[in-house]
């Protein structure tokens, strides 16, 4: 009863058991701790021995008349000038393809999200999007050149005195540019559909707003970070492409309108981009000046790296505890921009 | 709704005003082997220049190959070959245009300075009877040759073998086959057992070997003494007419800006 | 698709409903083109060869000369082809580097989510995605003029080169360099979806795992590897199929000969040059017009395009598990 001593209370907090150490742990896992060490490391270096490599060597080559002066054909790479056509090759085709995909991507993903009816034609343009995703950009290509070579769309391009229609020209390789483009834009689109809450769409409804007005009027201003977002991933993989340039662009060295109609002239034109630049002048190409190719790389890197932090931005990105965990799988499209 | 209709309308009148345009928009679509490409690029840039108002002709690469065969379908207003037309090969009824020269130089790595080949060795070497450096008169290194072939639809390869190897030999089937000269200059380059051809312009960086004691360079080539010469073609289907015909005119007249393109490092005949 | 519908449709509502409809369709239209486009164009080459079109049986390189010079080789019709070496070689290629990069992705993964300090992380999570976003072209320069003279200098002996002399010519761009690079370019994508899965499990679970005693490790072995299974299924599925469609870094890195390596060659088998599918593409992009050639050309399009859509059939079937535990694809 009353004999019974209370335990005295403690002096300070309870003392915590020792936390294991790694070296309680057996052999096996230990091995597999260092290898995760090992790799993560590793991973770090390749990654900073690439961006160093390209830096150094692109700094080294880049002189800053490049990029003002037109390339010009040459076996020394004194003479070959710059590459100011490339650059405003790359610009043409991501305008073009962008400004293709992006209103189709947006409309496309408001009427699968909104509409979406008959169904099974929903799910068929939703499977048809996922293959376009995998296919490769070579295979879109050569379906391309197919495409633009028939003779009823000469007028997108040029053709030879003897009457062939090349097929090659920017607006051929925009259009099929925004192929490449469309299944990001409509996947961001999509997903940031499917996260707002449906009291928006019920409020619009209920003060009478038709379907039409709330998406363009409500949903689409509310998810706008995400359209560019996915606008911005979809560039990055147009610009990133070599494939279709190759083969679409005709890659001539400078860029040549096809006639003197201002702009409608240059876009059926050849040219080049920054990519069949960088393609043509290493060994792989014609040109065989890899001074010139280190340099158009280094330029193409510093436009990835600012089209990462423009993403970065647009996504709110940074701070970890207002960031929304996207999906696996929206992360894998977000960063399958290149292929 | 009067807004959007405006729009599309605005845009179908663009786009139905921009076809008439359109249809006059022609050029000179020039194709074919990678040798030529050079040169025919430099030509068609100073050829615009002389003639602002007609379009520069677009010039493409593919090899030679593919460039007979493309003037022939006529996928391409012209063609360029860097070999020699070979009948019952090529496709019938095209004119063939030479206009210049060019060399090809047997190349081997910098860190294997051969001096000079006899044409026994070059036949050797190529057919892959000689397999070892140590076989090989004047290498400074031994071990197993590299060998260094170009792609089979280029005319680089067809002309070495018709020039240095004659008309029976072909090169051994094991050797690696590169697509363009630059990329088979890049390779002999950077393997220190190589040994390739390549046409005169693309020796910068490897070590050009004297064929039969003649050093391979353009001023040997130019006096004729040095015999790895090959001429390059333009072909067309049928005789030349309207635009084609003023530009391989022009290519072809022996004027001063023509010849000092072609002189600068290709042998002008005109 | 949300359930929520206005309470009566509206003339207007319809209106923009079929606009959008049309466009549906138009998009699905020309995708359908696509598919059948190439698949037409391709039949002939298939027609011709049958089944052995993915058989061996002579050079490819000839067989696709003869093609361009119109004069087929003897006994044989103008689109005879056997594409073997070019099957195996992307065979060859895909899986190894995906391979490769499951096993470097994972582990760099866990190494990301558990074991890294906090600085380390906020380090490598950008990094990552920079190198997730360098053009393929960049690559293979970096491949053709920095690695390939690299493994021809320091991994390939004559002794090596001398023991496959008869038969082909090894250099620097051979089947490690293609599968180096490959690797290296698939990672990144892999670690970003494996981190981001293994970092979504609940920590509930963790905290049990650890509450029984188990140690960190076996707990990320057993439980947050397990559960972000179906994640890593995914990741590598969008891997195979980067791989698989990678054109330009191939043609730029792996060889100048379409040559089947053979396995049987030991240590020598990993230096022998291979040709992937869309490497080979690539390269005969000229020769689209003549006949022959843009049969075949289009024919291994089409494998290509078959494998595309197979590989996103796996895709879904890999998302579905991660239905289960309620996380978002």
């Amino acid at each position: 009863m009353a004999s019974e001593t209370l335990p005295r209370p403690q002096a300070g907090p309870p003392s915590l058991p020792r936390r294991a150490s790694i070296a309680s742990w057996p052999l096996v896992d230990r091995a597999a701790y260092v290898l995760c060490w090992v790799t993560g490391i590793g991973l770090c270096l390749i990654a900073a021995a690439i961006v160093l490599y390209m830096f150094l060597k692109g700094v080294s080559y880049l002189k800053l008349s490049e990029f003002v002066q037109s390339p010009s054909p040459s076996l020394h790479q004194t003479q070959s000038g710059g590459f100011s056509d490339p650059i405003i090759g790359t610009l043409l085709v991501t305008a073009i393809g962008t400004l293709l995909a992006a209103p189709t991507g947006v409309a496309l993903a408001a009427w699968l999200s909104e509409y979406g009816r008959p169904a099974w034609l929903a799910r068929a343009v939703e499977s048809a999007l996922e293959m376009m995703a995998g296919v490769p950009s070579v295979v879109l290509a050569i379906f391309g050149l197919l495409v633009f070579s028939a003779s009823f769309l000469g007028f997108l391009s040029e053709k030879a005195f003897n009457g062939t229609v090349t097929g090659q020209s920017f607006i051929a390789a925009g259009a099929v540019m925004s192929f490449l483009a469309l299944p990001l834009v409509v996947a961001s689109t999509r997903e940031a559909l499917a996260q707002l809450p449906d009291r928006l769409r019920e409020a619009s409804y209920a003060l009478g707003k038709t379907r039409a007005r709330t998406i363009r009027r409500v949903l689409l201003p509310a998810i706008r970070p995400s359209i560019a977002s996915g606008v911005v991933l979809g560039m990055g993989r147009i610009i990133g492409d070599t494939a279709i340039i190759t083969l679409i662009l005709g890659a001539t060295l400078k860029n040549e309108p096809a006639n003197n109609t201002p702009i409608l002239g240059a876009l059926r034109g050849t040219g080049s981009t920054l990519t069949s630049y960088v393609y043509n002048n290493s060994p792989a190409g014609e040109g065989n000046s890899h001074e010139k190719a280190y340099a158009a790389a280094f330029v193409l890197l510093m436009i990835v790296l600012a089209l990462n932090a423009l993403v970065t931005v647009l996504t709110g990105g940074g701070r970890p505890r207002e960031r929304r965990r996207a999906g696996p799988l929206a992360i894998a499209r977000w960063l399958s921009w290149t292929r | 709704m009067r807004v959007h209709r405006t729009l599309i309308a605005s845009i179908v009148l663009g786009l139905l005003l921009a076809v008439p345009a359109g249809a006059l928009a022609k050029r000179l679509i020039i194709g074919g082997s990678t040798s030529v490409l050079p040169l025919a690029q430099k030509l068609a840039t100073a050829y615009h220049q002389a003639y602002p108002k007609i379009p520069a002709p677009k010039v493409g690469g593919g090899q030679s190959d593919v460039g007979i065969s493309g003037a022939s379908k006529g996928q391409f207003d012209i063609g360029d070959s860097s070999r020699d037309p070979i009948r019952g090969v090529d496709p019938k009824g095209l004119v063939f245009t030479k206009i210049a020269r060019d060399g090809v130089c047997v190349i081997t790595n910098p860190s294997n300075p051969v001096s000079n080949l006899s044409q026994e060795t070059v036949e050797g070497i190529f057919t892959g009877r000689i397999r070892d450096w140590s076989g090989v008169p004047g290498a400074r290194i031994s071990g197993p040759i590299d060998l260094f072939d170009r792609d089979g639809a280029s005319g680089t390869q067809d002309a070495f073998q018709h020039i240095f190897l004659g008309e029976t030999l072909k090169i051994s089937p094991t050797a690696s086959a590169e697509t363009s000269n630059g990329l088979e200059q890049n390779a002999v380059s950077s393997d220190k057992q190589a040994i390739g051809f390549v046409s005169f312009a693309y020796t910068a960086g490897v070590n050009a070997v004297a064929y039969q004691g003649i050093p391979c360079n353009l001023r040997n080539a130019k006096s004729g003494q040095y015999s790895g010469v090959r001429n390059f073609w333009m072909v067309t289907k049928g005789i030349p007419k309207g635009e084609t015909l003023k530009f391989l005119k022009w290519v072809t007249s022996g004027n001063t800006t023509t010849k000092r393109i072609i002189s600068s490092s290709w042998i002008a005949i005109h | 698709m949300t359930r929520i519908r206005p309470a009566s449709a509206t003339r207007s509502d319809e209106r923009v409903e079929r606009t959008l409809g049309a466009l549906a369709v138009a998009v699905l239209v020309v995708i359908g083109l696509l598919v059948v486009t190439v698949l037409v164009k391709a039949w002939p080459s298939f027609s011709y060869n049958g089944l052995s079109w993915f058989g061996s049986g002579g050079d490819v390189d000839t067989q696709l000369r003869v093609m361009r010079e119109g004069t087929p080789l003897a006994g044989h019709g103008p689109l005879y082809f056997r594409a073997w070496p070019l099957v195996w070689g992307t065979a060859l290629t895909t899986v190894l580097a995906v391979a490769l990069a499951l096993v470097v992705s994972t582990l760099a993964a866990i190494f990301l989510t558990e074991f890294a300090p906090a600085r380390v992380r906020a380090l490598l999570e950008p990094v990552i995605r920079l190198l997730a976003g360098v053009p393929s072209v960049v690559y293979g320069l970096i491949g053709i003029l920095a690695i390939a003279p690299w493994i021809n200098e320091h991994l390939l002996d004559n002794a090596r080169k001398q023991s496959v002399a008869y038969v082909v010519q090894l250099n620097g761009e051979n089947l490690t360099t293609a599968t180096l690079i490959l690797t290296v370019m698939i990672t990144p994508i892999m670690v970003a979806i494996s981190a981001n899965a293994l970092a979504a499990v609940p920590p509930s679970w963790r905290e049990g795992s650890a509450a029984l005693g188990v140690n960190r490790w076996r707990t990320i072995w057993r439980i947050s590897l397990r559960t972000a299974r179906p994640a890593i299924a995914a990741a590598t599925v969008l891997a195979t199929a980067r791989a698989l469609g990678e054109a330009v870094m191939l043609a730029m890195v792996s060889g100048g000969r379409a040559f089947a390596a053979n396995p049987l060659d030991g240590l020598t088998f990993l230096f022998e040059p291979v040709r992937p599918m869309a490497a080979q593409i690539f390269q005969e992009s000229e020769g689209l017009t003549i006949g022959p050639l843009g049969h075949t050309i289009y024919a291994i399009g089409a494998v290509l395009l078959v494998s595309a859509t197979m590989l996103s059939l796996a895709g879904w079937a890999a998302k579905q598990p991660l239905k289960r535990y309620g996380m978002r694809a």
